[in-house]
């Protein structure tokens, strides 16, 4: 098994700064919490220029190509409401350190950002929901097929599509947080790859118990199977865990520096 | 249905490190298969084999040794001779001399014997130390400024002694780092972190991670070797893609079964064949481990193992 995967949520247009920054592309803002989310340890970073209905195109592919250029072209996650945004940024994406990943599909209105994904050779995060919460997880894995099978039928390998369990919040879906571990042990057990927002969980919590609540559930997840996160690479203590983890299930050889690699 | 053969080509590759300068100069690393895989992708660089001398010259060495360099007056002299056998791709300078609990030579008289080496041979050059790490890494660190330009290999850079090595070798001339451990998977990838984090290019590192004698802890070897390439190309471990060099001859002709009399042992016959059965035996099942470049002492050796990588790579 390869390393988890961290996809560093940072550059995200709900960011007043980050907002501002895109609509005057101005590239500094940007490049400082690309570059920070980089040297805390992610591989991909997601960019997410919103709904983006004016400019979305000329916007993703600004984006892509300034942090391609400064970072020697890292994999990004292309992630708008704006579908010929995404495929404007695919255009101009360069592979050499990864496939882009097709941020988000669902098996519901989004459902088409699979066939997005499969006509661009794109990895995508596949949703399992079509309206709102899931109510079991019968429903979440009927989802996972269908997806699954739309992906196939249009030519992806299966690795391609990264099942996302729909992450709960705990202050309010307490209850549900072991229905969503359990359906990633059962993408794990298909030989799935996984993702998802996982930081959704302390949502509402007060800031310094956020690090330690992210931190508990990764290690959950990872136990069950988690391929991947959608996360925040500068919580230190989240980035340790992940290598920790990483280093229990014998996906990287451990050495005394480990935490500094 | 027909059989579609999968490849098992890795989407990493270990380093490349060159040794030596000019037509000479040798390839090591490379691949991004597991060794002699070539049904699943071409040979990058074939396995490389040194020779090796000991700046003792014959004064240790046994008969059948002392025979190959019958004629020879001097460490310079052997190392000519060396050079010229068939398969030889490099030649090991051992500086066993330098032991402070041995001869204890001083640095001086052995930089100025691997200066003088140097000059004589045009074939790419390994430097081994003395075994004792505060002699090392003076040893090696003067060995370092003294061959610049020569781009020597230098090894034994361990944890206690990596610092001085690495930035003489590594940072001040240029030269290319032995990373040594003894069969410790996890020691030998901090020890490439801790050289890249002292500002070393993992490009000019090569890794000793240890060896034995086939049927001394060779398990281990072998498995701290396997683990190591499948970290490094399966799980694509920078820390780790390094080439690997294994001095075979060290271990090899100290067990008994290579080094008994055959007045001891009358039954065990020829001791030389014996001897050289068992660096080719290490040497056969390090290169289908791992290993990039072996290290080994009889010339019939040399050719033995050479023949074999040029049939599988």
């Amino acid at each position: 098994m390869g390393k988890f995967i961290t996809i560093g949520e940072r550059i995200h247009c709900i960011s007043p700064v980050i907002r501002k920054a895109m609509a005057e592309r101005d590239p500094e803002p940007i490049l400082k919490r690309a570059k920070e989310q980089l040297d805390a340890g992610a591989t991909y970073l997601d960019l997410n220029i919103g709904p983006a209905e004016n400019d979305g195109e000329d916007l993703m592919k600004w984006a892509v190509q300034l942090l391609q250029s400064n970072f020697d072209n890292v994999p990004l996650a292309l992630d708008t409401a704006n579908m010929k945004a995404i495929e404007a940024g695919i255009s101009v994406y360069n592979r050499a350190k990864g496939k882009p990943i097709v941020n988000s599909a669902d098996a519901g209105s989004r459902i088409e950002y699979i066939d997005l994904a499969a006509a661009n050779d794109a990895i995508v995060v596949a949703l399992c929901s079509a309206d709102g919460v899931p109510a079991d997880n019968d429903e979440r894995m009927m989802h996972c097929q269908n997806m699954l099978e739309r992906g196939m039928m249009l030519g992806m390998e299966a690795e391609d599509l990264w099942f996302d369990p729909l992450f709960l919040v705990v202050k309010g879906m307490q209850d549900k947080q072991m229905i969503v571990l359990e359906a990633i042990k059962m993408f794990s057990d298909m030989g799935l790859n996984s993702t998802g927002g996982l930081s959704n969980n302390s949502n509402g919590m007060p800031k310094h118990i956020r690090p330690i609540m992210d931190s508990a559930l990764v290690a959950m997840c990872m136990m069950q199977g988690l391929t991947s996160a959608i996360v925040n690479p500068c919580d230190l203590r989240l980035m340790e865990t992940i290598k920790s983890c990483d280093v229990f299930k014998n996906n990287t050889l451990y050495a005394d520096s480990y935490l500094e690699i | 249905m027909p059989f579609n053969a999968k490849s098992m080509k890795f989407n990493a590759n270990i380093n490349t490190v060159e040794i030596g300068t000019g037509d000479k100069a040798i390839k090591i690393g490379g691949e991004n298969t597991f060794p002699f895989y070539t049904f699943d992708a071409p040979t990058v660089n074939a396995p490389k084999v040194g020779i090796e001398i000991s700046d003792m010259g014959l004064a240790n060495e046994p008969d059948c040794i002392k025979a190959v360099y019958a004629g020879c007056e001097s460490v310079v002299d052997m190392a000519k001779k060396a050079v010229t056998f068939e398969g030889v791709d490099f030649l090991a300078l051992k500086l066993e001399g330098g032991d402070p609990n041995g001869e204890n030579k001083p640095t001086e008289e052995l930089v100025e014997l691997a200066k003088a080496v140097a000059e004589a041979v045009d074939a790419p050059l390994v430097i081994e130390g003395c075994k004792n790490v505060e002699k090392d890494a003076e040893l090696l660190s003067k060995c370092a400024e003294a061959l610049q330009g020569k781009n020597v290999l230098l090894m034994s850079s361990k944890e206690e002694n990596y610092k001085s090595i690495g930035a003489s070798a590594g940072l001040a001339y240029n030269q290319k780092v032995g990373a040594e451990s003894s069969v410790d998977i996890n020691l030998a990838k901090q020890l490439n972190v801790l050289l890249s984090q002292l500002g070393v290019n993992s490009q000019a590192v090569v890794m000793n991670v240890g060896s034995a004698a086939a049927g001394y802890g060779f398990e281990y070897v072998i498995s701290t070797m396997d683990r190591i390439k499948a970290a490094a190309l399966q799980q694509g471990d920078n820390t780790l893609q390094m080439p690997i060099i294994t001095p075979v001859a060290g271990d090899a002709w100290g067990v008994k079964e290579a080094s008994a009399s055959e007045a001891d042992v009358p039954e065990w016959g020829c001791v030389e064949s014996r001897a050289i059965d068992m660096e080719v035996a290490t040497a056969a099942a390090v290169l289908a481990s791992a290993s990039d470049a072996v290290i080994l002492k009889h010339p019939v050796s040399v050719a033995t193992i050479s023949k074999m990588i040029k049939e599988l790579a």
